[in-house]
């Protein structure tokens, strides 16, 4: 298995079209937003979607442990439908399509590891894996992600997402300075 | 025009379901046309030399609102059907920073991942494992951290309500920011340019 | 003279339009137009008019009863007054703050305050916000307690009537009132007690919307 030297040159040998100019994606993405306003009265979201997934397989293993937990109680409903028909988890499905139509109509379709040079892929897996719970604790707290706590409540101009995205970048800025081999 | 449509009773439950994997697929669209399914484009954030993360964020935040603005000035949209999110200011700060370490660690944040993993990076889905992984510890441990989670409510409070000023001015100040913010980036990229991948 | 504006590249034209919409934001007022309404005056009238929109307090017993959950029953009045004593699943939602209470639009609403004044003033209120699926219950609280709490049997009663009166008093026992019987209306005064609160009552759904949770974080 070839260790990829750069993951954007490898994106060229592979006749991948270029991205988007980011305003142009922004602006795509901001319109995306406005409408989910106009049409739902709400905005995007993410991280809810798996608290709904994880909700649900709890309540499947262990019902009244999972009914008992006031977090998991959030997402599952009264029982009378199924917890995953939920606004968020079709919405993330839908994420997942369009992300998936993205990358087919530009080529970028492929299986790989996106990583810097000076780390292996066990090593980059594993930060990945750690950097994904470590996410899905903080995501849980803040009752949101960048997506709905930064997007759309930044869109709201809502005091509690403009101070979590603060916090955000601030937390990210923090910690690349420790995690640097893995990236440049 | 009476929007929201669906808090004016315009369509039911299960339509909606319909409508939210619509905007789901444009928003995971846009998100991977802005390279955003790539976790090294996204971490190239925080070390200056690719502000793409910031640029998509704030054109999309002044774009969304903007547009809101406008339609609800016009009397088209009523602004207080749109569900805002209440804020629990310290657990929001606190989960905004550990997310933001998560961020920097793993490279991606969910709907990202999911842009990821769709078009087949494999950290991607092993960040998606991740985060369930998280969800599921919150889960256990929550009822030991259930009063920091509800600390500091302050209700589905804006940022010109909380300053007492018009809606206009706070969207002013917004735009300039994001503008500012623009032009601050694109200095930045120049400066940092040396550690791109070549 | 050249337009300076064709020098701009694509970017800057879109910041500049950015620029302009906020600096317009400035002064374009308030978003919040939820407690400005403009009025069809004539279509208010018309359904004033039709009055498809009363509901009896007989129906709404009714209803009560097999626990139907398809709408909600909103009490205009105080709060002191709603806790001494309010229909069973009722929600308090006193006059000045109804404005602000959350109200779906595409929920069935029933208005209710002591004699139905302030509830059709209510209603005038929502419909004029566009709520189309409001209702009121005629006579209002003094119609329940005549005809649901307290009903009563004239003397010369027909034997329809008594069997009607029979049905009465089964629905008066159910939400705890007491029926009248006996003749001289000087008696009615000293039975007339208001049942007690909390309300027994079939299944009544939980506030507020029957069952449905609302989630919408993210």
């Amino acid at each position: 298995m070839s260790t990829p030297s750069s993951a954007i040159t490898d994106h060229a040998l592979h006749k991948e079209r270029p991205y988007w100019h980011p305003y142009a994606a922004g602006i795509g993405l901001g319109l995306v937003l406005l409408f989910s306003f106009v049409i739902a009265g709400r905005g995007l979201g993410a991280s809810g979607a798996f608290s709904s997934l994880v909700a649900t397989v709890v309540h499947a293993v262990a019902p009244e442990h999972a009914q008992n937990n006031a977090f998991y109680g959030e997402y599952l409903g009264d029982g009378s439908k199924s917890s995953l028909l939920d606004w968020l988890v079709f919405e993330v499905i839908g994420v997942f399509a369009g992300g998936f139509l993205s990358g087919a109509l530009a080529g970028r379709l492929r299986i790989t590891v996106e990583k810097g040079p000076h780390i292996s892929t066990g090593g980059r897996l594993t930060l990945a894996f750690l950097g994904g719970f470590i996410m899905g604790v903080g995501a849980k707290l803040a009752r949101g992600c960048t997506s709905g706590q930064g997007l759309t409540g930044g869109a709201l101009l809502s005091v509690g997402g403009w101070a979590f995205m603060l916090c955000v970048f601030a937390g990210a800025y923090a910690t690349a300075y420790f995690v640097r081999r893995q990236w440049i | 025009m009476s929007a929201p449509f669906y808090k004016y009773g315009l369509f039911g439950d299960e339509i909606s379901l319909v409508i939210a994997f619509l905007i789901g697929i444009g928003f995971g669209f846009f998100l991977e046309r802005a390279g955003f399914g790539n976790a090294r484009k996204l971490a190239a954030q925080f070390y200056f030399y690719d502000m793409t993360v910031f640029k998509v964020m704030f054109t999309a935040i002044v774009t969304a609102m903007i547009g809101l603005y406008y339609l609800s000035v016009l009397g088209f949209v009523d602004l207080s059907l749109v569900y805002v999110s209440p804020t629990f200011l310290l657990p929001q700060v606190v989960g905004g920073l550990i997310l933001g370490v998560g961020f920097a660690v793993g490279g991606y944040c969910p709907g990202t991942s999911a842009v990821s993993a769709a078009t087949g990076r494999l950290d991607g889905m092993v960040f998606l494992l991740g985060i369930v992984a998280g969800i599921f510890f919150f889960g256990e441990v929550f009822p030991a951290i259930e009063s920091f989670y509800t600390a500091t409510p302050m209700g589905s409070v804006t940022l010109p309500q909380l300053f007492g000023v018009p809606y206009g001015l706070i969207l002013f100040l917004v735009v300039l920011m994001a503008l500012g913010g623009f032009l601050l980036a694109g200095w930045a990229e120049k400066k940092f340019a040396h550690l791109r991948p070549e | 003279m050249k337009n300076p504006l064709t020098n701009l590249n694509w970017k800057q034209r879109i910041a500049l339009l950015a620029l302009v919409l906020g600096l317009i934001a400035l002064f374009a007022g308030n978003p919040y137009r939820g407690g400005h309404v403009t009025l069809d005056i004539k279509e208010l009238a018309l359904m004033v008019q039709n009055e498809r929109d009363h509901v009896s307090v007989e129906q709404l017993a009714d209803w009560i009863i097999q626990g139907r959950s398809g709408y909600r029953l909103l009490d205009l009045r105080s709060e002191k007054e709603f806790d001494e004593y309010h229909v069973p699943s009722a929600e308090s939602v006193p006059l000045s703050s109804l404005s602000d209470y959350p109200i779906q639009r595409n929920e069935k609403i029933i208005l209710y305050s002591e004699g139905g004044i302030h509830a059709s003033q209510a209603w005038f209120l929502l419909a004029a916000k566009g709520y189309k699926h409001v209702y009121l219950l005629t006579g209002g609280l003094d119609e329940w307690r005549e005809k649901i709490l307290f009903p009563a049997i004239p003397e010369n009663a027909t034997a329809e009537q008594q069997a009607q009166f029979t049905k009465l008093k089964e629905v008066s026992r159910f939400f705890g009132g007491t029926p009248q019987t006996g003749a001289a209306s000087g008696q009615t005064a000293v039975k007339r007690e208001m049942p007690k609160m909390p309300m027994p009552s079939a299944s009544a759904p939980p506030v507020p919307s029957g069952g449905k949770k609302k989630k919408e974080g993210c």
